[in-house]
């Protein structure tokens, strides 16, 4: 059952509701917490720059081998008694920069997914020319170029590029942790959430999940986050499709 | 037409062989160290291996004598093994085609029916609830759900789902294969985008007016969204996605110690096994490329614009 | 009215929701209209007033939410042995308003029960009952298939024909009727490989294939050439003379409504403001007549000098105002802001309280407190 009310008041008086207080209460957990997740992975990109962090990330501590979360490891230790938290923190450098390289760039030239987002594109504009409200804004006066520019681009494509942005990084995330955990990216001792799993992968079996699962869970969480906002975002900026 | 396809699909796996050699070339390390193992790996050491094996010296001559066999039809042989590599490839290519193959139909059969629910409802708790699932989906590391799965089976079921070392699949050994095809399948990374393309593109066909004619029409709706809003997305998602499911494969075959191409290529990339890689490197960009010209056969055949060139 | 009407549509109201603004957008908001059998009605408009989705609400073809709400659509095409069927019974069940000061506030509908609901009874009558025929006729008509086939599936579906060789030979002579040139060549063309007016004759052919006691036509003539409409209007004459079913037609080309129409619908602000025979509604001067309609033919361009009001100054004349926002109705007439025969005797009524559609004349019904004739409400 779906319900509409109309509310008090002399309509024309009203403006809109912003977007966001439109917006679902699943597009707003959805948009909040994929902008949390942004924001724990930029600070924690800077933290371990820097080298703020919890603990040593190759420090062993012998007493502990991999433990369970407790005191002195947050998220406890791997195989060789290092904390995982922070080497988890660390693991963030491995894919961040490149990862917004490979964004920027595919956004300046359309190039991930490099025929299906140019394309895309290109037929979205070829789709829009038809439109009317083009050739009325040619009929008005707007440059060809600001037309495409302004109308095109931004009010129509900025969600998709939006969602390409986030995607982006999500696929970044992907193959930087697959490629060093077949060993081709980051190298021991260095710390890859990639290769964190995989030197995890013999103690799995043996009944110790944590040191392969943490780092699971952040790419999964990260990768997941990302993905809820470019899909938030892109419900949110939407011309007004009704549901 | 069928010329110009013939033309640009060879100036591709040419373009792809080059790249890959470059980078082979760059990467630290190389077949020959392999083979001076033990030995000082001196220039002069190098040279005599290069001119017992009758190799060229420079990387650009070697590349020009790779290609003069592969006009021949030789892929080369396998620095490691010895063995030719064009029937390593006959040999493990087979269990990575049922691989990719039937995982790509897991993937399909996890992202149409949620996209056909979420086309029809949009709003709704189980709506938004599947499309959260789809999402966690596409986020899980396959290398862990591999160790998962495996795991379970193990632990809960006994059962031994690995195949040892680098036996072959025996008689039934196509059952070998169904958990890392569902393991490929679910965690490859592109259900969500494939549920959204799929979801999006039925969604905007039904809106669009001829449909509204043909319901007005009293026309099975189905019937006339068919092509529009459920062909042509499905093949464009098969053939796009193609290549995620080929580097998944790679994970999944180490994982699952699934005698393929994805562990050959693995396996090569350690020894530095320059005709391996090679030749499953050819191999990769041509099935990619041959999804690519089924894509352009099966838009031309359904849009008659494009028939008409 | 004579004979009992072949469709009669009763205080029908389809609204659509703004999230954004919180309010209504009242698309049609009470209109009443009546076809008898072998009659064209047309309904007029300008753009906004409610006309097509009036006959989108007919064939439950409306898209967005909560769609239509309440009102009656009786229908007595078909086997015609029982009565009237009301295509839109029971749409109460699935609806419930809430009402403050007589005007609809808020709506709850159970909008997959009455899908649901509304898609068997309508299964019977689309196509097959009641064709439909639209504007843009390249958009609608599907891409992918030939046109001779998207008639021959009309055939297949509606008449009885199983053979694809026959239903093919029904379709040929369809196309033929609708005066297509070299119809076997334009059977196996695709919509692209075709004009917007051989478009819109193939869908015309489409809609008569099936042999339907009522056609409803929207816009058919918007958005082809000039001189293309001229002989889609042509067509469609010749056609009513031929076959003489009732149709539908809506437009807000009044030149083609004068053509082609029995009687008018005069429609603004999502209701019917007049409704009464061609000649006497469209007739510039005769009375009596709606303020509304007198401003509307005023305001035609006219290259015949018939007694038409001329412009003043060389300027065309035009009504004042701005079109009634759908989602801002005001209280009374709809059309008093803009009524240029308002005087201050009758003011505060006409700002108060809305007219009643009341009969002025034999079969000639007016919204208006300047013509209060005999109140039969609606």
């Amino acid at each position: 059952m779906r319900r509409y009310r109309e509310s008090t008041g002399e309509v024309a008086e009203r403006s809109e509701r912003s977007r966001w207080r439109a917006a679902t209460l699943t597009d707003r957990a959805a948009i909040g917490y994929g902008l949390l997740v942004v924001g724990l992975v930029a600070v924690s990109y800077v933290l371990g720059a820097v080298g703020w962090l919890p603990d040593d990330p190759s420090r062993m501590d012998m007493a502990r081998l991999n433990a369970p979360p407790g005191a002195g490891h947050l998220l406890g230790t791997d195989f060789l008694g290092r904390d995982i938290l922070s080497r988890l923190i660390v693991g963030i450098q491995a894919y961040f920069l490149p990862g917004l390289l490979a964004v920027a760039i595919s956004l300046a030239l359309g190039i991930t997914g490099a025929p299906a987002i140019a394309s895309i594109i290109a037929g979205k504009i070829q789709f829009l020319r038809q439109k009317s409200f083009i050739e009325a804004a040619h009929v008005l006066g707007l440059p060809t170029r600001v037309i495409v520019a302004k109308h095109i681009l931004w009010y129509n494509c900025a969600p998709l590029l939006i969602i390409q942005a986030t995607l982006g990084m999500g696929e970044a995330i992907l193959v930087e942790t697959s490629l060093s955990y077949l060993g081709f990216g980051v190298q021991e001792p260095t710390a890859s959430w990639g290769n964190m799993v995989q030197a995890g992968a013999n103690y799995f079996f043996h009944g110790k999940f944590w040191p392969s699962t943490a780092p699971a869970l952040a790419i999964l969480g990260t990768i997941l986050g990302f993905h809820l906002l470019g899909d938030g975002l892109n419900r949110l900026l939407e011309p007004k499709s009704a549901s | 037409m069928a010329a110009r396809e013939l033309a640009l699909t060879a100036l591709l796996l040419l373009g792809v062989s080059l790249v890959v050699f470059v980078i082979l070339n760059l990467s630290p390390g190389d077949p020959f160290s392999v083979l001076l193992e033990g030995q000082a790996p001196g220039h002069a050491a190098r040279a005599s291996v290069h001119e017992a094996l009758g190799v060229p010296t420079t990387w650009y001559g070697r590349y020009l004598a790779w290609l003069g066999n592969i006009a021949r039809g030789n892929l080369g042989t396998s620095i490691r093994t010895g063995v030719p590599v064009a029937g390593e490839i006959a040999r493990a290519g087979p269990n990575t085609l049922y691989l990719t193959l039937g995982s790509l139909l897991v993937t399909l059969l996890l992202a149409v029916p949620v996209a056909l629910y979420s086309a029809s409802r949009a709003a709704g708790a189980l709506a938004r609830g599947l499309r959260l699932a789809v999402y966690l989906v596409s986020a899980v590391p396959v290398f862990w759900l591999g160790y998962v799965v495996i795991y379970l089976f193990i632990h809960r079921f006994g059962v031994f789902p690995l195949l040892s070392g680098s036996a072959e699949p025996a008689r039934h050994g196509w059952l070998y294969g169904l958990l890392p095809i569902v393991v490929l399948g679910v965690a490859n990374g592109t259900v969500s985008e494939v549920t959204r393309h799929l979801r999006g593109e039925l969604g905007r066909v039904l809106t669009e007016d001829y449909i509204r004619t043909a319901r007005a029409k009293g026309a099975p709706v189905w019937r006339h969204a068919f092509k529009e809003g459920f062909l042509l997305p499905m093949t464009e998602m098969i053939a796009s996605k193609i290549p995620f499911v080929i580097g998944g494969a790679i994970i999944v075959e180490q994982v699952f110690n699934w005698p393929g191409l994805g562990r050959m290529v693995w396996q090569a990339a350690q020894d530095r096994d320059f005709p391996v890689i090679m030749g499953i490197a050819l191999v990769a960009a041509a099935f990619v490329r041959l999804a690519s010209l089924l894509r352009a056969v099966i838009y031309a055949g359904v849009n008659p614009r494009t028939a008409t060139d | 009215m004579t004979r009992p009407p072949l469709l009669e549509i009763q205080d029908l109201r389809t609204y659509f929701y703004s999230r954004a603004k919180e309010a209504f957008i009242r698309s049609v908001d009470g209109v009443s209209l009546a076809i008898a059998p072998g009659e064209t009605l047309g309904v007029v408009g300008e753009s906004g007033s409610g006309k097509s989705v009036t006959a989108l609400s007919i064939l439950g073809l409306v898209g967005g939410n909560p769609g239509v709400i309440t009102g009656a659509v009786h229908f007595a095409g078909g086997n015609g042995a029982s009565g009237p069927r009301n295509l839109l019974a029971d749409l109460e069940r699935y609806v419930s308003l809430t009402k403050h000061d007589g005007r609809i506030v808020a709506v709850a509908k159970d909008e997959p029960g009455w899908r649901a609901h509304v898609e068997r009874a309508l299964a019977r009558v689309r196509g097959k009952q009641i064709a439909m025929i639209f504007q843009n006729p390249k958009s609608s008509l599907n891409p992918f298939v030939t046109v001779g086939q998207q008639i021959s599936e009309a055939v297949r579906l509606h008449t009885g024909v199983t053979h694809a060789s026959e239903a093919k030979e029904r379709a040929l002579g369809w196309l033929e009727r609708v005066r297509m040139d070299s119809p076997r060549l334009r059977f196996d063309q695709y919509p692209d490989g075709l004009s917007g007016g051989m478009c819109q004759r193939a869908m015309i052919a489409m809609a008569l294939a099936s042999e339907p006691s009522l056609l409803i036509a929207d816009e058919p003539t918007t958005g082809l050439d000039a001189t293309i409409q001229s002989r889609i209007v042509a067509l469609l004459a010749e056609l009513k003379s031929e076959f003489g079913v009732t149709t539908l037609l809506i437009t807000h080309d009044i030149r083609v409504v004068s053509r082609l129409a029995d009687t008018v619908a005069v429609m603004y602000g999502a209701t019917v403001m007049e409704h009464g025979p061609a000649r006497d509604v469209l007739a510039p001067g005769v009375e009596p007549k709606h303020p509304y309609t007198s401003a509307l033919l005023a305001s035609l361009p006219s290259t015949q000098t018939n007694g038409r009001r001329h412009a003043v100054d060389g300027r065309l004349p035009v009504i004042r105002g701005e079109v009634v926002d759908t989602m801002n109705v005001p209280r009374g007439c709809r059309f008093h802001a803009r009524c240029d025969r308002i005087t201050d005797a009758i003011r505060a009524r006409c700002m108060g309280e809305e007219p009643a559609l009341a009969t002025v004349a034999a079969g000639h019904r007016m919204r208006c407190h300047l013509h209060p004739g005999e109140a039969r409400g609606g």
